[in-house]
C-alpha cells in the first residue's frame, strides 16, 4: 500500500495518526475504525494537538483534525501548521460537517476532509491512506527533485525537465551551458567552507532568477558544477558576465568567477545529457586559463571526442594485441663518485598501427578518467615485474623497476594482494617493484588511500611518492602517511635555471625528505649543471634525458652490463 | 436494555450506525449509553437558548449532531440537525417547540436504555 520509507512508521510498519477531537463519542469511534491498522493519539482540542504534533513532529503521517472546539479551534492550528517549515509537510485530513468549511480548511492547506456523521470505515480508511500517499509521495519527489543547498534541480530532474521542455517547444532552440567556479577547492581551502557555500547558494539565487526571467532551466550537478539550458544566444558570454557581476557582491575584488562551457543549439539530435558532456568538454579547455573563461563545443572538440572515442573502444584490442610496449628510463644514484644505476622506472608506450606511436600525455588522461587506466596499470605492473625477472635469470641482476599506481588502483581494497601475487609469481622479493603514488593522491585523505598504502608496506613494498611538489600535500598528511622516496616534479627541475626562488624552492623540499628521511629523486634531468646542482642540494637519484631517454628492455640491457662491469 | 432491535423500533438507522462502529454491538451501545450519560450540553444549549445566547447555542447544537450523526440516532438527530441549522443563520426563532421535541426524544431514548 505504502512505500516504504523508513522515518514514517513504527518498526511492525503501522503510520502514527493524531485524532484531535473535543467529542469523545467520535474520537472513540474514529479509533474504532483506525485502531488495527495506526498507531493512534488523541487530543481533545488544538492546543494539546500541537503539543503531540511537536512531539511526534517525525513520526506522524497525518493529522485527523475537527474545527469547531474549545481553548484552540482546528483552523487555528491549521494555521499554526501550515506555517511552520518543520511541521507543514504532516498531512491535515479535517473532519467536518459543512460543506463551506471544507473549502476554508483546504485553502488554508488542509489534504482532504471526512464528512460528519462519518462515512463508511473504508471511506474513512481510504482517504486517510491516500492522504498519507500523497503526502509522502510529494516529499520524497520534493527532496530527491531538488538540491538541497541551492533549490536547483538535480541532475536526473534537470535533464528530464530539459527533455520535457523541448518537447513541448519544438520551435525554440536551446543552449546547454555547464558553469564551473574557478578554483572552487582553494576557495574553499582559504576561506573556509561557510563562505564556499555562500558563493554556491548565491549562484543558485542568481541562476533561479535568470531561469525565471530567461525562460532557461537551472540545475547542480555536484560540488561547484551548474547547469544551464538557455535560449540561443550568439553571446553566451554574457550570461557568464552578468553571473560573475553577481559574485562581486561577495568578493569586490572578482577573485570568485565561474567558467563555461556552450553546446549551443543544434538540430543534430544529440540526447539531452550528451550535450551537457560536449559542453563540459568545451568548459575544460578553459579550465585553469586565465585569459579565457567561455568556450563553446566547435568541430576541433568534436574531432577530439571522437579520436578519444575511438581510442577507448581500441584499448582493449591494443591490450590483446600487445600494441602496448612497456619502456625503461633509468635511475642513477649521484651522491658517490661516479653515477650507479640504481633502478629504472617502467613507462607505457602505444604502437598503433594505424596512427603510430600515440602520446602518453593523451591516452592516460583519457584513461584514467574512466578508469580504464587500472587495466593498463596491471599490465605494466605484471610486464615489468617478468622483466625484472628476466634480467635476474640472463644477467644475474637484480634492477628494482618503479610502476606508476594510478589513483584509481589506490581505492582497490585488493591492490597490496596484486602486487604480493605478481612479484611471488615471478619469484621476486617485494622491494624490487616499486609502486609510484601521484602526490595528488595523497591530498585527499581517504582511509582506503591510507590503508592501500599501509598494507603495501607491510608486505614489504618500498612507495615512491610521484610528482612532489605538484599538489596540495598538507605537511600533516606527508607526516602522518608513510613513504619511502619523494620524486621531485618535473616542473621544479625544468624551472631551475629561471633563478634564485626556483633553487630555493627545491632545497626546501630535499628539507622536507631531511625530516622525513626518505631519499631524493628528480625526474627531467636533461643537463649537466643541472645534475651538478641538484647533487650538491643533496638529492640522491637522478632519471631523465641526461642519462637516457626511455628505451625498450633490450636496449636497456646495455645500462645493465654497464653496471655489471663497474662491480 | 438497549437492542438492536428496540433502537430499529424507536426509528434509529442501526445497521448505519453499527457499521461505523465496526459492527461491533457492545461498542456501539457503549457509545449510546455515553451521549446519554453526560448531559452538559443539553443543559448548556437550553440556557443559551432561554438567555438568547445564540452563539453559544449553535455551538452545542453543531456538537450535539455531530455526535448523534455518527451513532445515527435519527429521531433525537432530526431535531437536533434543524436547530443547528437555524442557529448557524442566527435565526431569531422561537425554539422552545424544538426544544421540546429534542428533550421528548432524549427522553424516548433514555427509556430504551434504562428498560
Amino acid at each position: 500500500m505504502y512505500q516504504n520509507f523508513g522515518r514514517f512508521h513504527s518498526a511492525d510498519g503501522k503510520r502514527q495518526v493524531l485524532v484531535v477531537e473535543d467529542e469523545q463519542i467520535n474520537r472513540e469511534i474514529l479509533g474504532m475504525m483506525l485502531e488495527n491498522d495506526f498507531h493512534l493519539l488523541y487530543a481533545e482540542n488544538g492546543r494539546e494537538g500541537l503539543e503531540l504534533i511537536r512531539a511526534n513532529a517525525n513520526t506522524l503521517s497525518v493529522v485527523l483534525l475537527d474545527l469547531n472546539m474549545p481553548v484552540m479551534t482546528g483552523y487555528e492550528l491549521l494555521e499554526v501548521l501550515k506555517a511552520d517549515p518543520e511541521l507543514q509537510r504532516i498531512p491535515v485530513v479535517v473532519l467536518t460537517g459543512e460543506e463551506s468549511a471544507e473549502v476554508t480548511a483546504l485553502r488554508m492547506g488542509a489534504s482532504d476532509f471526512i464528512t460528519k456523521p462519518f462515512s463508511m470505515p473504508e471511506v474513512v480508511m481510504a482517504r486517510i491512506t491516500r492522504a498519507i500517499e500523497l503526502s509522502e509521495d510529494s516529499y520524497v519527489i520534493a527532496t530527491t527533485e531538488q538540491d538541497e543547498m541551492t533549490d536547483l534541480y538535480r541532475r536526473e530532474f534537470f535533464y528530464h525537465y530539459c527533455e520535457q521542455f523541448e518537447l513541448h517547444n519544438p520551435g525554440r532552440p536551446m543552449d546547454a551551458m555547464i558553469l564551473n567556479i574557478d578554483h572552487f577547492h582553494m576557495i574553499n581551502e582559504l576561506r573556509g567552507r561557510d563562505f564556499g557555500d555562500e558563493v554556491i547558494r548565491l549562484i543558485g539565487r542568481h541562476l533561479k532568477r535568470m531561469a525565471a526571467e530567461d525562460g532557461a532551466i537551472a540545475g547542480r550537478l555536484e560540488g561547484d558544477c551548474f547547469l544551464l539550458l538557455y535560449p540561443h544566444t550568439d553571446r553566451p558570454e554574457d550570461v557568464l558576465e552578468e553571473l560573475n557581476r553577481t559574485l562581486l557582491a561577495l568578493d569586490d575584488r572578482g577573485r570568485v568567477r565561474m567558467r563555461m562551457g556552450v553546446y549551443p543549439a543544434d538540430d543534430a539530435g544529440v540526447d539531452v545529457p550528451s550535450r551537457f558532456d560536449r559542453a563540459k568538454t568545451a568548459a575544460d579547455t578553459v579550465r585553469g586559463s586565465y585569459t579565457r573563461s567561455c568556450a563553446v563545443y566547435d568541430d576541433r572538440l568534436h574531432q577530439r571526442e571522437l579520436l578519444n572515442e575511438s581510442l577507448i573502444d581500441q584499448m582493449d584490442e591494443a591490450l590483446r594485441e600487445r600494441q602496448f610496449v612497456v619502456y625503461y628510463q633509468p635511475k642513477y644514484a649521484v651522491q658517490g663518485g661516479e653515477p650507479r644505476l640504481n633502478s629504472a622506472e617502467a613507462l607505457i608506450r602505444w604502437q598503433h598501427p594505424t596512427m603510430g606511436l600515440v602520446s602518453p600525455g593523451v591516452f592516460i588522461p583519457l584513461f584514467e578518467e574512466n578508469g580504464l587506466i587500472r587495466k593498463l596499470d596491471r599490465f605494466v605492473w605484471e610486464e615489468a615485474a617478468a622483466q625484472i625477472r628476466r634480467w635476474r635469470n640472463e644477467l644475474g641482476y637484480t634492477l628494482p623497476v618503479s610502476v606508476n599506481v594510478s589513483r584509481v588502483d589506490m581505492y582497490d581494497p585488493d591492490l597490496a594482494e596484486t602486487f604480493r601475487s605478481i612479484v611471488e609469481k615471478n619469484g621476486l622479493t617485494p622491494d624490487t617493484l616499486i609502486p609510484e603514488v601521484t602526490e595528488s593522491a595523497y591530498t585527499e585523505d581517504s582511509e582506503q588511500i591510507i590503508r592501500s598504502v599501509e598494507e603495501l608496506r607491510a608486505l614489504g613494498f618500498r612507495i615512491e611518492m610521484d610528482d612532489f611538489g605538484s599538489g596540495y600535500s598538507s605537511l600533516n598528511m606527508l607526516s602522518v602517511l608513510p613513504i619511502d622516496a619523494l620524486k621531485l616534479d618535473m616542473s621544479f627541475i625544468r624551472n631551475m635555471c629561471r633563478g634564485e626562488k626556483s633553487i630555493r624552492m627545491l632545497e626546501l623540499m630535499m628539507d622536507i625528505a631531511r625530516y622525513l628521511d626518505v631519499p631524493v629523486i628528480a625526474e627531467g634531468v636533461e643537463e649537466e649543471s643541472q645534475v651538478q646542482a641538484l647533487k650538491a642540494m643533496g638529492c640522491d637519484v637522478i632519471q631523465g634525458y641526461y642519462f637516457s631517454r626511455p628505451v625498450p628492455a633490450d636496449q636497456f640491457e646495455a645500462f645493465i652490463k654497464e653496471e655489471l662491469s663497474k662491480c | 436494555m438497549l437492542s438492536i432491535d428496540n433502537l430499529r423500533a424507536w426509528g434509529a438507522n442501526v445497521s448505519e450506525g453499527l457499521a461505523r462502529c465496526m459492527n461491533n454491538e457492545a461498542f456501539y451501545f457503549r457509545m449510546i449509553k455515553l451521549a446519554l450519560a453526560d448531559e452538559t450540553t443539553y443543559v448548556r444549549l437550553r440556557a443559551a437558548l432561554e438567555s438568547k445566547d445564540l452563539d453559544t447555542a449553535f455551538e452545542c447544537a453543531h456538537a450535539l449532531k455531530g455526535v448523534l450523526g455518527n451513532l445515527s440516532l435519527t429521531p433525537l438527530l432530526e431535531p437536533v440537525a434543524e436547530m443547528t441549522e437555524l442557529l448557524r443563520a442566527r435565526t431569531d426563532a422561537d425554539y422552545a417547540p424544538l426544544m421540546a421535541k429534542i428533550d421528548e426524544k432524549l427522553a424516548e431514548l433514555k427509556a430504551l436504555a434504562a428498560e
